[in-house]
Parts: structure tokens; sequence; C-alpha cells
């Protein structure tokens, strides 16, 4: 019941995705002609590539710089690790808007302005600090011993965090990536202020586009946002099972 | 294989802070620290962190810098400008909608938190019950959050934004009158801030579960045959025992609102007349709506400065929560 109407919004968008536009000729109650316009009328495609193509780039690239140092995190107690985890800390309390000025300003030089691989690299620094603690918060329920036995066999520090530690984290690599994968396909802002030329637009870029002046065409905007939450929804589902975020805040509250 | 290998070495800690009672192992935490040195550990370990202190430094370091010297110039988006000192501060500090930005951000970010706080935790206690279908609702609730951000404002916008949309007519057929919801004020506060509890509830959900879980079931029972109420067993047991998480989904939280910029501009664009505007969609204005990157910018930092304190002195306080 409750769930019944936390979901409205969600069965709305869903719903009137299938409904026929208010001028159109057909009149019955379901109906794909908003997905046959948007797919073959507008560049809905070129979008859902992009947006693809940023969200995995962001995911792999997050997990390869969170993950060692989730693992210092963890492991480490040294004063410097200490600060880094505040640095972290504070990063993550820095509103994007402030930021975003000078890294316009930074990325123009470099020519990463509606450029799909700068727009990667800002997603992974917003997803950096909580993907570090994730990973912390699951390295830390790996004994210490696992590893001690590796190192008398002769393996080096580097080789135990490999092939004892990542090997057996499955779960928390797998919530972690989950979790850069829902930062980065619904971000809004740093997508509107860096990419400039549509073919660059991401999805939720690309949806704004149909909010014209005069007429909002409710039928294809329904329509998109259908393509918009169906890959996060099936990612979701199908793993949600290794999804857990709680462990943050053990991890925060140990440093 | 050197001998530094095998040794213990002070970067390295035993399962002091492992939970959920994962094996033994390890060194006590009293143990004495080996001397400093360079091994080829503490080596491993630093080149471990570096690809992301890099990152932390150059994407929050650099502009954290930049933009404070560019809240002392009169510059634009592609210009340094003149130095100003702190005439942005002054033309920020003089504006009555910024003060009214203040007022709404604050409203909005403490019953953001505790709304969803509230309703996250309620959900989580329920959900602890076993009962039919119980995991597939667990992931109906989590969809909020999990579906993204332009698609549900789309949705919310839909459903409250024209006379003839859905939550007006229900209204009127309840006898409330004509009800504008994003062209009056008080209304479309309601609805931001009540969107933002809709989105934010699954992530307190999620962090209270954990901290549930963690919670002995013995105690209640003790607590039963003491002849405690539910009440009390709430009050006395689960709440003290999930006082620390609880503390930090706050912050976190605290943090997600005072920074939160999309939901609110792609649900009303902080209209009508700046009233739904809290201080980031206040600051991307006057950045890329007005030109004005001096006290946009201006704006940003106030507001960094007081976040980061907020967070700051919070957290501290958390370390200082021994649990009993």
């Amino acid at each position: 019941m409750i769930a019944l109407i936390v979901l409205i919004p969600v069965f709305v968008t869903v719903v009137l995705a299938f409904r026929p536009q208010l001028q159109s000729t057909s009149h019955s109650f379901f109906t794909l002609e908003n997905f046959t316009y948007v797919f073959s009328q507008t560049q809905v495609l070129t979008w859902l590539r992009n947006s693809l193509i940023v969200t995995l780039a962001t995911v792999v690239v997050a997990i390869l710089v969170a993950a060692p140092a989730g693992y210092v995190l963890s492991r480490s107690r040294s004063k410097a690790i200490s600060g880094y985890a505040l640095m972290l800390f504070i990063a993550q309390s820095f509103p994007q808007i402030v930021s975003i000025v000078p890294l316009f300003v930074l990325f123009a030089k470099f020519n990463l302005v509606d450029n799909l691989f700068g727009l990667a690299i800002l997603y992974v620094s917003i997803t950096i600090s909580v993907a570090t603690w994730m990973m912390a918060a699951y390295f830390d329920t790996i004994p210490v011993a696992l590893e001690e036995a590796a190192w008398i066999d002769g393996c080096s520090l580097f080789g135990g965090f490999v092939r004892i530690v990542l090997r057996n984290s499955l779960p928390g690599v797998l919530s972690t990536a989950i979790f850069a994968f829902l930062l980065a396909w619904s971000d809004f802002l740093i997508a509107v202020v860096f990419l400039r030329s549509d073919t660059n637009f991401t999805l939720p870029i690309g949806l704004q586009t149909f909010f014209s002046t005069n007429s909002t065409e409710w039928g294809y905007v329904m329509a998109v946002s259908v393509v918009v939450l169906v890959p996060p929804v099936i990612v979701f589902s199908f793993l949600n099972r290794y999804f857990s975020i709680g462990g943050i805040g053990g991890s925060l509250a140990g440093h | 294989m050197t001998s530094t290998q095998t040794r213990s070495s002070g970067v390295l800690n035993g399962l002091s802070r492992a939970r959920r009672g994962v094996g033994l192992g390890g060194r006590s935490e009293h143990a004495p620290r080996p001397p400093r040195r360079f091994s080829t550990r503490s080596i491993t370990l630093t080149l471990l962190v570096i690809p992301s202190v890099v990152l932390v430094v150059l994407i929050y370091g650099y502009p954290a810098i930049y933009s404070v010297f560019q809240s002392l110039h009169d510059g634009n988006l592609v210009e340094v400008g003149e130095f100003v000192g702190l005439e942005n501060y002054r033309i920020v500090l003089h504006n009555p909608v910024f003060w009214q930005s203040v007022e709404f951000t604050i409203l909005y970010c403490v019953v953001g938190v505790f709304g969803s706080w509230v309703v996250g935790l309620a959900l989580a206690l329920l959900l602890r019950k076993r009962m039919y279908g119980r995991s597939f609702l667990k992931t109906l609730l989590l969809l909020p959050w999990v579906v993204p951000v332009v698609v549900t404002a789309t949705a919310w916008k839909w459903l409250v934004a024209t006379p003839s949309s859905v939550v007006p007519r229900l209204a009127e057929d309840l006898g409330l009158g004509q009800l504008l919801f994003l062209d009056s004020p008080g209304l479309a506060k309601t609805i931001v801030i009540a969107y933002k509890i809709w989105l934010s509830f699954p992530f307190m959900m999620l962090m209270a579960s954990a901290a549930l879980a963690g919670v002995e079931n013995d105690l209640y029972e003790a607590a039963r045959v003491d002849g405690a109420s539910s009440w009390q067993q709430f009050r006395r047991i689960t709440l003290p025992l999930i006082a620390r998480s609880t503390y930090i989904s706050w912050i976190l939280m605290f943090i997600f609102c005072i920074g939160d910029f999309q939901s609110i501009y792609l649900l009303t664009g902080g209209g009508p007349v700046s009233s739904t505007s809290t201080l980031v969609v206040l600051a991307y204005e006057t950045v890329f709506g007005n030109f004005q990157t001096g006290p946009g910018v201006a704006i940003g930092i106030i507001m960094t400065v007081v976040s980061v304190l907020v967070s700051v002195v919070l957290f501290r306080r958390i370390k200082k929560v021994q649990i009993s």
C-alpha cells in the first residue's frame, strides 16, 4: 500500500509513455507511437550511446581508483591516511556548484569541455569519496589474517591485495559500481554546464530539450523518460542482492 | 623476500576495526609501533592511494583555491578581471534575494534531513518484520533513488504543474479550491521539500536497515520479559544503539541537501519569484543566468564554508559518541 503511493510518479511516467498524444489519430489505450517518433525523429539513440559510454567509463575508472585507496584506508593507521580520510570527507561536503566554474575554465584549456571523456573524469571525481568509503567498509570485513598467511608464503602486499582481498570482495566492488553508475547516469548539473553540442548530449540533457516554451509534448517526454529509467532499474533489480551502502557509516566513524 | 615483509608493520592493524565479527587475527590495538622506515610495504601503500589523492587535489583542491581568487575579482567565465577585494561579498550580502535563499536553504535542509530520516527509519522498522514479498517491496521502495532525477522531476511536474493536472483537480474535487502548485510560493516550497523527502528516504532506509541489522534480538527478548512496551523498546534500545549510524546519515543527508541543485532546478527552476531557490540554485543563476561570475562564486564560497564547518563539527561530535 505504502509502496503504491510512493511509486505513483514512476507509474505515471510509464503509463503516459504508452498513451497516444492528445491530437493523435489513434484512440487505443496502448500505443507505441511515442517511441517510434522519438527513436526516428530525435537523437535519443545518440544520447543513449553517449550516456552508456560515459557511465561505463566512470564505473571502471572509479573502481580502479577507489579500490586501492579504500584498501589503504581500511588497513593503514598512519596519521597521513587519517588526514586523507578527512580530506575525502571535506571534498564530499564541497558543493559541486563552487568547483564547476573553475573546472570549466581549466577544462576549456585542455579542450575537455563538450567532451565525453572530460565528463567521465568529472563523474569519477564526484563519486570518489563515497566509493572509497564503500570499498573500505567492505575490506574491513575481510580478516587481515588471510593476507598475512599469503605474505608468509611470499606474496607481496600488492599481490595480497589483488589475489586475496579483491578476489573476495565482489559484493563490495559491485555495490560501488552500482553507486557510481547511478550517479553518472542521472547527473544533470555537470552535463548541462559542460555539454554544448547536441550530438554530445547525455540522456538527461536530451530529455530537457523537449520542454519547449509553448507546449510540452508529454507523450514524447515520457517515452524518453522510460528510455532513461530502464537501464538503472534493470541494473539495480539484477544486482540489488549485492548492493549495500549501510557500511559506509562504520567506515566513516572508524577514522 | 625481505625480512620486513614478515614482520608486522606499523601501517597494518589487526581486526580491531573490522565489523560484523569476522574472524580474529592480527595484533591487539595496543601493539607497539615498529620504528618508522621506508619499507617496500609503505611505498606500495602510498602508490595505491596516489591516483585518488591526485584526483581529489586536482578536482577539489585547485577549484577551491581558484574560486576564492575569482570571488575577489570582477571577471567573467573567460577573463580574470580587476581585483575588487570584498566587493562581490558586499553585493551578495546586500541582496535581499540572498537572505531569502538562506532562509529557504535552512528550511529545505532541516525538513529534508529529518523528514527523510523519519520516513526511512519507519520503513526500515516495518521491513524488519518477516512478511510476504519483503525483498521485492524493498526493491520497489528504492526506486525513487534509483530512477534518475530528470525523470521523476518530470513526472512530479506533470502531476502538479498545470490547473488540469491530476493533483490540482483532486484538490478541487475535495473543495480546496483552485490550487496552483507551482505559482504560489508557499505551495511550491511544500512541493519542492516533499519531492526531496521522496527522493531521499530510500537512502536513509538503507542506512537505517544496515544499522538495525546489527542490533541483537536478545535485547528485545529481555526487554519484553521485563515488560517494556514497544515504544519503550524503541526509545531505550533501538535508538541508542543506532545513534552513531543515525548521526552519520544526518550529516551525509545534510551534505546532499545543501548541494542539491538538480531536483529544485528541474522541478521549479527556483521559482516562482525565486521562492524555492536555495543557495546552490541562486549561485547557478547568478553565474550562468546573469553572468555575474564574481558574486555567484562568492555565494558558493559562503555556502562551502558553512557546509564544511557544519559537517566537520558534527563529524567530530560523532567520534565522541561512545557505544555503551
